[in-house]
C-alpha cells in the first residue's frame, strides 16, 4: 500500500515496521497529548515507511519469548532481571537504561497482552513464562522462568498484534518503499527528512519531516551464515553513517550457537532448555568442560565460542548433506528428550529441522553451527530514543531524530544480549521513543498552527527557497543515480526483449546479489565468533578495494523501473559495505575480548582501557564514551 | 559445491514472466473520442499492461533444495532481473506465495523433489491445449536423461493481479482483512480484589479458552488460501478465506467483546454466503490451519444465532 498523496511536510516519519517501528507509532498515537490533539481536530501527519509489507517484518521470526519479571510461575524481581542483563552484557551495559528495561518490562508485556497477543497461559489463566539462558533468581543463583511466550511463535504474535492495533489507529503506511537518504541540516544538529524510493513505481520521493524515527532492524546479512531474513541489511545504521553520524558498539555481533547447518536458520535456545546437548565428533558433551555450572545453557557468546574452539581443534563434523565439505558443525543431540514432550513444547523447532535438514530430531543428531543473529550496537540513542553524536566528551543530540529497536543502541545489551531481551528492547524503547516524539510534536504544534505548510515551518529546519532545500537536492541526486543504474547496462534494452533468446542469461557481468554473497563470506572469515588484527585487515582490504570497485560498477539488468528489485539490492549492498567497514574498524580498535567480541590476539577483558562504548564514524575514527555504571561495578563473568 | 555431485540433478524452472510497461503520464482529460471503459466491469482497466513470456532456467541442485534457494541462485548466477518476493526463507513471514505447477504454496517450503515433473511441453500443442487420451499421457516418456528431475512451473499467485514476474498485488486481501476490524476489542476492565485494588493486570484466559482460537492466530496472511479458492476473485465480491479466518480468530477469543458485530459484518452475500465449501483453501495452508473446516464452523456459529 502506498499513501494516496505525499504531504509537503510530515510531523513524523517512522522508517521500519517491525516491533520497534510499530510500537513507536502506537506510543505516539496513544499518548495523552496526541489523543487530545486529534480529538480537538488536529491530526498530526505521520507516515510509516517500510521496505517490506509490515507483516513480513523479521520480528515475526522470533521464537522463544519476551523477558519480564512478572513472577507468574515463580517468584521474580526486576532487580534480578536488571543484574542478569548487566552481567550478560559483560558490564558494557549502560545501567540506567538496563534499569528502565527491567523495571518497565512487566508493564510492556501486559500492554501487549491487552492489545491482543495470544500468550500461552498458566493453568489459572495468567501469562505463562519459561526459563531462558542467563535469566536467574537471586542475582545469579538459579534459573528463573522469566520469558513470557506464545508456544514458540512469540514474535509472530507480537508483530501481528502491533500491526492490528495500528490498523485500529488508522496509521498510514508506505509499503515496499526503500529509504535511500537521511537528510540533516548542515551542522548535523537537526533532521530535515528522508529520500524514499517507491519500488512499485520506481519513483523517488523527497519527504520533508520535523521528526524522523529509524527502526530498520539489524544487519545479520553482513554474514553468510545468519538467522536473519534477507532484508536485514543494516539500512538504518548505514543511513546514519552516511548522514555523518556515529555508530555505537558496532563491533558486537551476537552469533547464536545453534543455526541449522548451512542454512543458518535458528534452532531456538528452547531446544537446549528442554534437554538438547551439544556433542563433538567424538560424541563428547563438550559444554561440561567449558561451563561446568550451566553447560549447554551458558550465555550465547560462551556457547558459540566453545563450539568454535571444538571446530578449530579438529573435532567438528561435516554437514551430512555435504559429507566431503568442511568439518565446521557440531551435533545438537535432542534424542534424550521424550518424543511426545518434544512435539508438545517445540513444534516449530521439530518442523524446521525436518523441513530443512531432512532429519528426525527424536532419532538423529542435528548438525549446527553458530549463526549471525543480533547486532548489539547501532545508532546511539538516549533512553527517550533521541539520536546523538559523541563530541568533545558530550552527547550532542540531533533534534527531531529518533531511533529504536535493533538498529539502535541505548546500550541495554552491552557486549552480549540475553535471550528474551530483544523483543523487550524493541517494544519498550520503541514505545518510549514514540511518546517522546509525541511530546515534541505537541510542543511545536502549540506554537505554530501552520506547521504542515512547508514554506512557513521553523526557518531553521527547512528554509523557504528550493535552492537550499537539502531534501529535494538529495532526492534529485538519487533520481540521477537511478537513471544511471537503469541504463548503465547498455544492452539492457535488448535483454528486456529476452523472449527470443531466453537461454542467454547474463552470467559474466557482476550483480548486487553476487557481491552480497562475497561480502558475507569475507565478513564471516574475518569476524565470525573470533577475530584478530590480521583477519580484520584482510577483510578491510577487500571492502575498501575489490568490493568498493565492484559496488561502484553495479547496474541493473533490466531497464524497467517498476518492481525492479535489483535497484534496491544495489543500494542495500552499498549500504552494507559502508556498515561492514565501520564494524571492522570498531573491532580493530578494541584491544580486548568482551562478550561477543573474541580477539585471539587480545584474549582478556581490559576494564582499565575499554570499559567504554566505541563511537565510530564513517571515516573509521573511533571515540570512546564511558559506560554508565550506577550501582553494579564490573565483576568476573562466569557461567 | 564440494564433492557430493553424484546426488545433484538437473531441474528446469519454467517461469511465467511479466514486465509492466513504464507508466506514461496519460492525460486523463484527453480526447472525447477515447475508448470508453467497458460497462461490464473494470477487469481490462485493472490488468497491468506489459510484456508476458515464459522463460526456462536450468540448474543443478540437490533434490531437497527449496525452490526459493533455486531462484536465489538464478538471481545470483543467471538472471538478476527475475523478480519474486522473499524475506525470512523459512515459512514464517508469508511473503513468497506463488503458484507452483498451478498450486499456490510458499517458495521457501516447496522442495524440488516434491514438485519436479517430467517435461510434457511436447504434449501441449501450439494453442496451449494438452492432448487427451493419448498413450503418452498415461506413461510419460522420460524426456531428459537419467540425471534430470524434470520441470517445475512457476507463476504469480492466482486470484490477484500480477505486478512483475512472480510478484502479485495482494493489497486487496489486506484491505478485506482490515475492513473487518482485525484487532482485539476488549472490555478494558481491570480485575480487582475485594477491597477494590487492582489485582491482575492482564486479561485472564484459561488454556482451553486460548485453544479455541490459538491456531487461527497463527495465520501469516500469505494468501495461499485465497489463491486456492475458486470463488475468490482478487478483492471483488467474496471477502475471501483469509479475512474470514481473521474474523473467526477474534470471534473465538474469550477476551473480545465484539463477536456480534463481527458476525453481522460477515453475514452478507459477499461474506460467508459466498463460500461454496470447496475446501481447496485447506490443502496448502503453511500454518496447518484447516481453513475450510474453520469457515464451516464459523458459518454454523453465525446461523445458530438466528
Amino acid at each position: 500500500m502506498s499513501p494516496k498523496h505525499v504531504e509537503q511536510m510530515y510531523d513524523a516519519l517512522i522508517v521500519g515496521a517491525g516491533a520497534a517501528g510499530l510500537s513507536a507509532a502506537l506510543g505516539l498515537l496513544r499518548s495523552e497529548r496526541i489523543t487530545a490533539m486529534i480529538q480537538s481536530g488536529t491530526t498530526p501527519k505521520i507516515l510509516v515507511i517500510s521496505k517490506l509489507q509490515p507483516l513480513r517484518s523479521h520480528t515475526g521470526s522470533a521464537e522463544g519469548g519476551i523477558a519480564a519479571s512478572l513472577g507468574n510461575v515463580a517468584k521474580d524481581d526486576w532487580h534480578w532481571h536488571y543484574y542478569d542483563t548487566v552481567k550478560g552484557g559483560d558490564w558494557l551495559v549502560d545501567q540506567d537504561a538496563a534499569q528502565l528495561l527491567a523495571q518497565e518490562a512487566p508493564a510492556t508485556v501486559i500492554n501487549l497482552e491487552r492489545s491482543g497477543v495470544a500468550f500461552s497461559r498458566t493453568a489459572d489463566g495468567h501469562i505463562a513464562q519459561r526459563k531462558f539462558g542467563g535469566h536467574t533468581a537471586q542475582f545469579g543463583q538459579q534459573p528463573v522462568p522469566r520469558a513470557a511466550y506464545a508456544a514458540d511463535r512469540i514474535g509472530h504474535q507480537i508483530l501481528h498484534t502491533l500491526w492490528q492495533q495500528c490498523v485500529a489507529q488508522g496509521v498510514e503506511f508506505a509499503e515496499e518503499w526503500y529509504v535511500t537518504d537521511l537528510v540533516l541540516n548542515e551542522h548535523r544538529t537537526q533532521v530535515q527528512g528522508v529520500v524514499a524510493y517507491d519500488t512499485h513505481t520506481g519513483t523517488v520521493h523527497a519527504l520533508h519531516a520535523h521528526n524522523v524515527l529509524l527502526a530498520t532492524g539489524g544487519a545479520g546479512r553482513l554474514f553468510h551464515t545468519t538467522s536473519n531474513s534477507w532484508d536485514l541489511t543494516g539500512d538504518g545504521m548505514a543511513l546514519a553513517l552516511e548522514a555523518g553520524l556515529q555508530l555505537e558498539d558496532s563491533e558486537f555481533v551476537q552469533f547464536h550457537p545453534t543455526g541449522l547447518a548451512h542454512t543458518g536458520i535458528l534452532i531456538s535456545e528452547a531446544a537446549r532448555a528442554e534437554g538438547g546437548v551439544l556433542r563433538n565428533s567424538d560424541g563428547e558433551a563438550f559444554m561440561q568442560r567449558y561451563a561446568p555450572e550451566h553447560a549447554d545453557l551458558a550465555a550465547r557468546d560462551v556457547v558459540s565460542r566453545s563450539i568454535m574452539a571444538e571446530i578449530d581443534a579438529g573435532r567438528g563434523v561435516p554437514d551430512p548433506k555435504d559429507p566431503q565439505g568442511p568439518h565446521d558443525c557440531v551435533w545438537l543431540d535432542m534424542t534424550g528428550i521424550d518424543p511426545d514432550h518434544m512435539h508438545a513444547v517445540l513444534p516449530q523447532v521439530v518442523e524446521t529441522i525436518k523441513e530443512y535438514a531432512g532429519i528426525d530430531p527424536t532419532k538423529q543428531a542435528v548438525p549446527v553451527k553458530p549463526t549471525a543473529h543480533y547486532t548489539m550496537g547501532g545508532i546511539p540513542i538516549t533512553t527517550d530514543g533521541e539520536v546523538y553524536t559523541w563530541v568533545d566528551g558530550e552527547r550532542r543530540p540531533v533534534a527531531g531524530l529518533y531511533a529504536a529497536g535493533e538498529c539502535s543502541c541505548v546500550s541495554v545489551h552491552g557486549a552480549n544480549r540475553l535471550g528474551g531481551n530483544s523483543l523487550l528492547d524493541a517494544c519498550l524503547f520503541g514505545n518510549r521513543a514514540g511518546a517522546a516524539l509525541a511530546s515534541r510534536i505537541a510542543d511545536t504544534m502549540g506554537t505554530d498552527d501552520t506547521v504542515t505548510v512547508h514554506s512557513t515551518t521553523d526557518d531553521e529546519t527547512t528554509g523557504a527557497s528550493p535552492s537550499d532545500d537539502a531534501v529535494a537536492a538529495a532526492a534529485k541526486a538519487r533520481r540521477n543515480e537511478l537513471q544511471t543504474l537503469l541504463t548503465a547496462g547498455g544492452e539492457a534494452d535488448d535483454r528486456a526483449d529476452a523472449e527470443s533468446t531466453p537461454q542467454q542469461p547474463a552470467t559474466k557481468d557482476d550483480n548486487a546479489y553476487q557481491l552480497l554473497a562475497d561480502l558475507g563470506a569475507a565478513m564471516e572469515r574475518a569476524l565470525a565468533v573470533r577475530c584478530d588484527s590480521a583477519s580484520i585487515d584482510a577483510a578491510l582490504q577487500l571492502v575498501d578495494g575489490e568490493f568498493a570497485t565492484r559496488a561502484r560498477a553495479l547496474h541493473t539488468h533490466s531497464d524497467a523501473p517498476a518492481f525492479n528489485q535489483e535497484i534496491t539490492a544495489i543500494w542495500e549492498v552499498r549500504h552494507m559495505l559502508e556498515l561492514a567497514r565501520t564494524v571492522l574498524c570498531a573491532s580493530d580498535a578494541r584491544h580486548e575480548s568482551r562478550g561477543s567480541l573474541k580477539r585471539t590476539d587480545y584474549p582478556e577483558r581490559d576494564d582499565e582501557h575499554y570499559l567504554a562504548h566505541s563511537m565510530t564514524s564513517r571515516d573509521g575514527a573511533v571515540q570512546w564514551q564511558p559506560v554508565h555504571i550506577v550501582d553494579m561495578p564490573p565483576q568476573r563473568r562466569d557461567y | 559445491m564440494n564433492g557430493n555431485d553424484e546426488t545433484r540433478a538437473l531441474v528446469t524452472l519454467r517461469v511465467h514472466r511479466f514486465t509492466p510497461r513504464a507508466e506514461r503520464n496519460r492525460s486523463r482529460s484527453g480526447s472525447p473520442f477515447a475508448k470508453q471503459s467497458s460497462p461490464f466491469g473494470s477487469s481490462s482497466a485493472r490488468r497491468p499492461r506489459g510484456k508476458q513470456w515464459v522463460q526456462d532456467y536450468e540448474l543443478s541442485v540437490l533434490p531437497d533444495t527449496t525452490i526459493l534457494d533455486c531462484l536465489l541462485t538464478i538471481k545470483r548466477t543467471q538472471d538478476p532481473s527475475l523478480a519474486f518476493r522473499y524475506s525470512c526463507g523459512h515459512g514464517m513471514c508469508g511473503s513468497d506465495a506463488v503458484a507452483v505447477n498451478g498450486t499456490p504454496t510458499l517458495l521457501c517450503t516447496a522442495k524440488v523433489k516434491d514438485w519436479a515433473t517430467p517435461d510434457r511441453q511436447a504434449a501441449i500443442d501450439d494453442d496451449g491445449f494438452r492432448k487427451t487420451a493419448s498413450a503418452d499421457d498415461a506413461s510419460p516418456a522420460p524426456v531428459q536423461g537419467g540425471n534430470s528431475l524434470g520441470v517445475i512451473e512457476l507463476a504469480a499467485l492466482p486470484g490477484f493481479p500480477v505486478q512483475r514476474d512472480l510478484i502479485a498485488d495482494i493489497d486487496p486481501m489486506l484491505e478485506q482483512i482490515k475492513r473487518l476490524k482485525p484487532y482485539l476489542q476488549a472490555s478494558g476492565k481491570l480485575a480487582t480484589t475485594k477491597d477494590g485494588n487492582v489485582d491482575v493486570f492482564e486479561y485472564l484466559q484459561q488454556p482451553e479458552q486460548l485453544a479455541a482460537y490459538e491456531t487461527l492466530s497463527n495465520c501469516i496472511a500469505c494468501g495461499v488460501c485465497e489463491g486456492s479458492c475458486p470463488v475468490f476473485a482478487g478483492g471483488e465480491a467474496f471477502i475471501g478465506p483469509a479475512a474470514l479466518i481473521t474474523a473467526s480468530r477474534f470471534i473465538n477469543d474469550s477476551r473480545d467483546t465484539a463477536a456480534d458485530a463481527r458476525m453481522d459484518a460477515i453475514d452478507t452475500a459477499d461474506g460467508i454466503a459466498a463460500c461454496q465449501s470447496v475446501r481447496a483453501c485447506s490443502r496448502q495452508c503453511p500454518r496447518g490451519i484447516d481453513v475450510g473446516e474453520e469457515i464451516w464452523q464459523l458459518i454454523a456459529k453465525v446461523k445458530e444465532r438466528q
